[in-house]
């Protein structure tokens, strides 16, 4: 059981490379990148956890009780908003890109020439 | 065909790039037996030394303040990327009131689904200020609660419709809650500068633990984090429904522009 969570995170990690890589549409490209970016919040959380330690939160129980690692923890949370951020970025790029050639396939996507 | 390719392209770079992962990967330490110094040593210390009980928030807002300070830029800046990507074909003057299509009917909502929106956005609004004022003190935070305000906002879109929802949330606004954010962390860190003090320093009253006002210029940064997400995300909730609703002109989608 102890090696599950580095399996989950190489697993999601791989199934959004290949989805990247296998991509015939935008938005399931930038979908497929959210998934290799979970893969990332579940590694450093498994990073930091250890066995029999409490949330970094010292509200119930004194400070002193063990607690998992907090760092790892504010990298995720910002890594989650900024995530979305820039998601919302890609997403917009997609729209551009869906006026200006027409397509969303990124086979099918050319540079842009003037007057072309 | 060349999507075959692309798959094979991937296979041959990740078989050479396997005796390298493989390295990092048996040298992980077992799970959940490893501690970080750095991590023990935040929660040994900073409870006394900050008067906080939340470890994430103080590792945000003050240990690593300067970090998170590169993180609010990045969110301005993918926010005005965003918003200038999507503004780009309807030129820079937005209009204050909804855009309405001419030949779009507008669909009528339930009274049930107008008053269930109306109390579960007023909720959800409140929820997301209660996360955010006590994210030093309970789990929660600026970064949360924004996302929690945000949410709520979409919800009232949803019980009222595009045009009422235009006029009760104001573009206008959402860009000076976000702009106004990022300034104020900014001053935070540059003031104790001017003091002649380290960028950073925690120089208000550090307060009292598990209580409201704790962690000193912490409740300043996590109150500019809050404005600075919920402004951002609901700017870019905006443009986005403003392109949807994009008036139809001469030039077709296929044309370019």
């Amino acid at each position: 059981m102890s090696v599950l969570p580095w399996c989950v995170a190489a697993w999601l990690f791989a199934v959004g490379i290949y989805g990247i890589a296998t991509s015939r549409h935008y938005v399931h490209l930038v979908g497929c990148l959210s998934v290799c970016q979970s893969a990332t919040y579940v590694l450093l959380l498994a990073v930091g956890f250890h066995w029999h330690a409490g949330p970094p939160i010292f509200y119930d129980h004194p400070p002193g009780t063990p607690a998992v690692d907090p760092v790892v923890q504010a990298l995720v949370l910002t890594d989650i908003v900024i995530g979305a951020t820039v998601t919302a970025l890609l997403l917009a790029i997609v729209v551009q890109a869906h006026k200006l050639s027409g397509s969303v396939d990124p086979q099918r996507l050319r540079p842009l020439r003037p007057n072309a | 065909m060349r999507i075959r390719f692309r798959a094979a392209a991937l296979a041959a770079s990740a078989a050479a790039l396997f005796p390298a992962a493989w390295a990092v990967i048996a040298a992980m330490p077992p799970f959940g037996e490893h501690v970080s110094p750095y991590g023990a040593a935040v929660n040994a210390v900073v409870p006394a030394a900050r008067h906080v009980s939340n470890m994430v928030a103080a590792v945000n807002f003050d240990l690593r303040g300067l970090d998170t300070l590169g993180e609010e830029s990045m969110l301005l800046c993918a926010v005005t990327g965003t918003v200038v990507l999507l503004r780009g074909a309807r030129g820079e003057g937005t209009s204050g009131s909804a855009v309405r299509l001419p030949g779009r009917a507008i669909a009528q909502r339930s009274d049930a689904t107008i008053l269930v929106c109306r109390f579960a956005a007023t909720l959800l609004f409140f929820f997301g200020v209660y996360v955010a004022l006590h994210g030093l003190v309970t789990p929660g935070g600026g970064f949360q609660g924004g996302v929690i305000i945000a949410s709520g906002l979409l919800l009232l879109y949803l019980g009222e419709g595009y045009a009422h929802w235009r006029s009760i949330v104001r573009g206008r606004i959402l860009s000076f809650l976000e702009g106004a954010g990022a300034l104020l962390f900014v001053l935070v860190g540059a003031i104790p500068l001017a003091l002649g003090k380290a960028a950073f320093r925690n120089i208000l009253p550090l307060g009292t633990l598990r209580d409201l006002y704790a962690g000193g210029t912490m409740v300043v940064v996590n109150a500019a984090v809050a404005c600075a997400v919920a402004g951002g995300f609901t700017l870019i909730l905006l443009e986005f429904m403003e392109e949807t609703r994009a008036p139809e002109t001469e030039r077709e989608p296929g044309e370019g522009g």
